[in-house]
């Protein structure tokens, strides 16, 4: 098993106003796989696909080997499970709440949960409906690492959430996959949040997955550059092309958005007749929106 | 599993069910208000109809005290996960049916307590009233039959509250729908069978449902905590 997670053709549909077209997306086993994507782009209809919330038209998706949703329960067993909105129950303490949860799960640490209890600060009898936003957070996290799961997905984890809860929140989770080498799957729409943390990332637009690489390539691939003397562009690059646009309103001048850059290509334009002036670095913010932007439909091209 | 799930049901239903619980002690209590042997009488002088007659005043409530508390044990049992969205149970690693099953079984279990509180109350009033010949008490049956009732209705709306307010519009419409196109179809048949004349779908299936074996006929049998 090399993949943690893995949704092949996966479609969805929701009434005429949303879908998930032909989703296929993997997570390597040990990963800390980045999901991105603006809001409503499917991020958590993708979720709630692989955690068997919702049944797809057609597809296939396996988790941890098996196969959903027939297997769920033992996947359900060895996922912890972070939703977008809270989904504990208000009227019960955290204490009630945590050995509600637990009865559930064999592989519950009740030592680890206390631990967690006293780590993130959380007080044992506060009522639920009580609780800040960023103290629920913690509970989310305390209930799903104390799982002991081999996936941990979270759906937006810290969105809302101030810096230093965010913090201890992130601190928590790191902490378990270098202790268990856990998979951990996370979306967000915080790119600067999954750049420090993510060794790949998926980014997610309007219901489908624009793309899926390592975050080294995504971080370093992702370039912008100035061309000159651009007359035709090839139909056959080395890179892929996002966007172009000219430079300044000189006709042959143009700046190119490109993915898959290597330091290499650089002779590539001197073979077709173009002019590379300089090649610019992208931050992942940067490359994140000017892969949405190309992915929509508007003037690109693509190699 | 199942005594998370009926602590869980509990902390939903704790505030409504605990002054039912008492009703259902004070009912037998009240439906022998008065009947006691009056100060310096003899019990043989109390007439077996009177106590009987008194009591009978009462005998609509206990059914409808039981549908009660099933109705609140019912809508009670998924109110939270409606209003989650039902996230927290689905991502449980429990079959959906087991999950169900054991909302179902706390809440059947809850039920018991009502049952209970009904059961001492009959006792109780029982001991207060001298019966005279011919008369007896029945508080281990009227128990009983107080639990199924609860159970019954329970059972009905539990099935209907699992779902979302689109499937409980549909079942309903679905019923209403049945008996008016039923009508229709019997007043058509009519001309064919002369047999069916006078027949009323919605008549038929009250019957089939409130006479024995009708899942509904516990509302309607013999009620008495004191009978001949």
């Amino acid at each position: 098993m090399n993949n943690a997670i893995e949704l092949s053709n996966v479609r969805w549909r929701a009434g005429r106003s949303f879908e998930l077209r032909d989703l296929s997306l993997h997570v390597p086993v040990g990963s800390i796989y980045g999901f991105l994507g603006p809001n409503g782009s499917g991020k958590t209809t993708t979720i709630r696909t692989f955690m068997g919330m919702l049944k797809p038209d057609r597809g296939d998706i396996r988790v941890l080997g098996m196969d959903v949703p027939r297997d769920l329960p033992r996947i359900l067993a060895r996922v912890g499970y972070v939703p977008e909105r809270p989904h504990v129950y208000p009227a019960l303490r955290v204490e009630e709440q945590v050995k509600y949860h637990a009865s559930f799960f064999d592989l519950w640490d009740p030592g680890w949960a206390q631990e967690l209890i006293e780590r993130l600060g959380l007080d044992p009898t506060r009522k639920i409906s009580r609780m800040s936003k960023g103290e629920t957070g913690k509970l989310l996290v305390l209930l799903a690492l104390s799982q002991r799961p081999d996936v941990l997905v979270l759906d937006e984890p810290t969105d809302g959430l101030d810096p230093v809860v965010r913090r201890d929140v992130l601190t928590a989770v790191l902490d378990y996959v270098g202790e268990r080498n856990a998979t951990v799957f996370i979306s967000s729409h915080l790119v600067h949040e999954l750049e420090r943390i993510c060794d790949w990332v998926g980014v997610m637009d309007n219901g489908s997955l624009v793309a899926e690489l390592p975050m080294t390539q995504f971080k370093n691939g992702i370039k912008r550059i100035r061309v000159d003397d651009v007359d035709e562009v090839p139909v056959q690059l080395p890179f892929t092309l996002l966007s172009r646009e000219r430079t300044n309103g000189v006709s042959t001048a143009e700046t190119w958005i490109v993915r898959g850059w290597q330091d290499p290509m650089r002779g590539y334009f001197d073979s077709v007749g173009m002019t590379l002036r300089d090649v610019v670095d992208l931050d992942l913010e940067e490359g994140f929106v000017e892969l949405l932007r190309s992915s929509r439909p508007q003037p690109s091209y693509r190699s | 599993m199942y005594r998370s799930m009926l602590f869980l049901h509990w902390k939903q239903i704790n505030i409504p069910l605990i002054p039912l619980i008492l009703a259902a002690y004070a009912l037998p209590l009240l439906s022998v208000q008065g009947l006691g042997t009056p100060p310096g009488m003899d019990s043989s002088t109390l007439e077996a109809y009177r106590i009987v007659a008194g009591a009978q005043i009462w005998l609509p409530v206990f059914p409808l005290l039981a549908a009660v508390i099933g109705v609140t044990l019912a809508l009670s049992a998924w109110n939270w996960d409606h209003q989650l969205g039902h996230v927290h149970a689905l991502s449980l690693p429990v079959p959906r049916w087991r999950y169900a099953l054991l909302k179902m079984g706390a809440g059947a279990t809850l039920a018991l307590l009502p049952a209970a509180g009904l059961w001492m109350g009959a006792h109780v009033a029982t001991s207060f009233v001298d019966l005279p010949t011919g008369l007896n008490a029945y508080p281990n049956q009227l128990a009983l039959r107080f639990l199924a009732a609860t159970l019954v209705a329970y059972g009905l709306l539990f099935a209907m509250a699992a779902g979302t307010v689109k499937t409980t519009v549909w079942i309903i419409s679905g019923v209403i729908g049945f008996f008016i196109l039923g009508n229709v179809v019997t007043d058509f048949l009519v001309g064919y069978f002369p047999v069916l004349y006078r027949t009323n779908l919605l008549e038929l299936a009250l019957e089939a449902l409130i006479r024995a074996p009708g899942p509904l006929q516990v509302f309607t049998g013999n009620w008495m905590l004191i009978d001949v």
